[in-house]
């Protein structure tokens, strides 16, 4: 168990070049948080495993990637990873759908942190933009999870 | 179970605190923004791979494009040059003579500018913001609020400069001012960034302003970060309203806003020293 947790990391990465690929205009704002989603994954699978400062590093790592203010994504991620392991186990006896709905929550009280850390910052709420791409990413879910229990199964990563 | 989970909100209210620390920290001491600038080297293996898709397609293109249509562009650059060259003769010509002029006025020097080519790394830095990702930092020499302009006309400004790669905010960001001027009636005033897909608005103009339809707005320079004389945006919409003492108008950018390959970045400097010597000589040939 302990030698295939490269699995986890390099999904991680998989997901942070998803979200640094470039994009036009009118499709930015759709644009999904990947690295939030498999976060999501990961701490729904693993709970145990899953540390809140781990995901704080994440976080970093997307602010310093997405040249953003550093420590806004690195609280959001923290916040969101302690979220979802509250709810993990409760989570996994959910069907899929069920599912969905709790990503769509825990992707929109990001999507809060973030636009409040901007409003603090600079004093502007941005626009619809954000919510569209957590709708998208509650979307996603389904897909994102079918692809990573592939992954996981494939590692041998288990309860 | 009630002990770890007070354990772990202790854990997160510590991650709360450090994030909140290091945004305080990034926005009050410049030594955090440098180190942060260093930092910013484990993004370029991510921003390449990223954009790793696009310039593979791109080159594809590049391999199968037709070669008498390629001729045919090669041939539409070369007399588009010449144009510019026989333009920018004259242009030279003009530059001299106003720089002449003005040390007859004994006016403030006008400046001059340095100019790097920069290519736009294909990749979105900041999916929240309205920026663009260019290829040089400062190692290069690239500062903050430095201008960034292409063929159309100002693009934005240096907001974040990295060792190797830069963000540039764009005209359009939100609440970014540039002084401007209507180049027809050398009207002065100030252009405002509307948000994405927003056009841009010129703010507090009194109602019987000379602006139209189809102006253009040039840099006036008055600030001292955007040099004088470069395109901003076309005038789209004027709109009066009698109940209200300023007028609302609304104007696109000229530029391409970085939906182009190359960007232009300017350094700025006075030509202060030479032409100050210069006029003294003049004024003392003058006297004597």
């Amino acid at each position: 168990m302990q030698r295939r947790t490269w699995v986890p990391v390099a999904t991680g990465i998989v997901a942070l070049v998803f979200f640094a690929l470039p994009a036009e205009e009118p499709l930015r704002g759709f644009l999904p948080d990947w690295v939030s989603l498999v976060l999501i994954y990961w701490t729904f699978a693993l709970p145990a495993r899953m540390m809140v400062g781990m995901a704080w590093s994440v976080g970093l790592v997307v602010d310093i990637v997405s040249f953003g203010l550093p420590g806004a994504y690195a609280l959001s991620k923290a916040v969101l990873v302690y979220l979802a392991r509250v709810l993990a186990l409760r989570v996994r006896a959910y069907p899929l759908w069920q599912q969905t709905i709790v990503v769509l929550g825990l992707l929109g009280i990001e999507a809060l942190i973030l636009s409040l850390i901007d409003f603090i910052v600079s004093g502007d709420l941005t626009g619809l933009q954000r919510w569209t791409a957590v709708v998208v990413g509650a979307l996603a879910w389904p897909v994102v999870y079918w692809i990573l229990r592939r992954a996981r199964h494939l590692a041998r990563l288990g309860h | 179970m009630n002990r770890t989970r007070n354990s772990a909100i202790r854990g997160l209210s510590l991650y709360v605190l450090l994030s909140a620390g290091l945004i305080t920290a990034h926005y009050y001491s410049p030594v955090v923004r440098q180190i942060f600038q260093f930092a910013a080297v484990i993004g370029v293996p991510v921003h390449f791979l990223a954009s790793l898709p696009s310039t593979v397609l791109e080159r594809m293109q590049g391999k199968l494009e037709p070669t008498d249509q390629l001729r045919r562009n090669y041939a539409a650059l070369r007399e588009h040059n010449l144009i510019l060259q026989a333009r920018l003769h004259r242009f030279e010509f003009l530059e001299s003579e106003n720089i002449r002029l003005r040390r007859l006025l004994s006016a403030v020097p006008a400046t001059a500018e340095k100019v790097t080519l920069a290519a736009l790394v294909a990749v979105n830095p900041d999916p929240r913001g309205q920026a663009v990702l260019i290829n040089k930092g400062s190692a290069d020499g690239v500062f903050q609020g430095q201008p960034v302009v292409d063929a159309g006309g100002i693009v934005g400004q240096v907001t974040r400069p990295g060792m190797f790669r830069s963000t540039v905010s764009l005209v359009t960001r939100e609440n970014q001012g540039i002084p401007v001027q209507v180049a027809r009636s050398s009207l002065r005033a100030v252009i405002y960034g509307g948000g994405r897909n927003r056009p841009l608005r010129v703010l507090y103009l009194d109602r019987n302003s000379d602006i139209r339809t189809g102006d253009l707005l040039v840099t006036s320079g008055l600030a001292g970060r955007y040099p004088a004389g470069y395109p901003v945006a076309l005038v789209t919409a004027v709109e009066r309203n009698l109940s209200e003492s300023f007028m609302s108008v609304a104007a696109e950018p000229t530029s391409h806003l970085g939906s182009e390959r190359e960007v232009l970045l300017l350094w700025l400097s006075a030509l202060d020293q030479p032409v100050a010597s210069d006029l003294l000589d003049s004024e003392g040939e003058l006297v004597d």
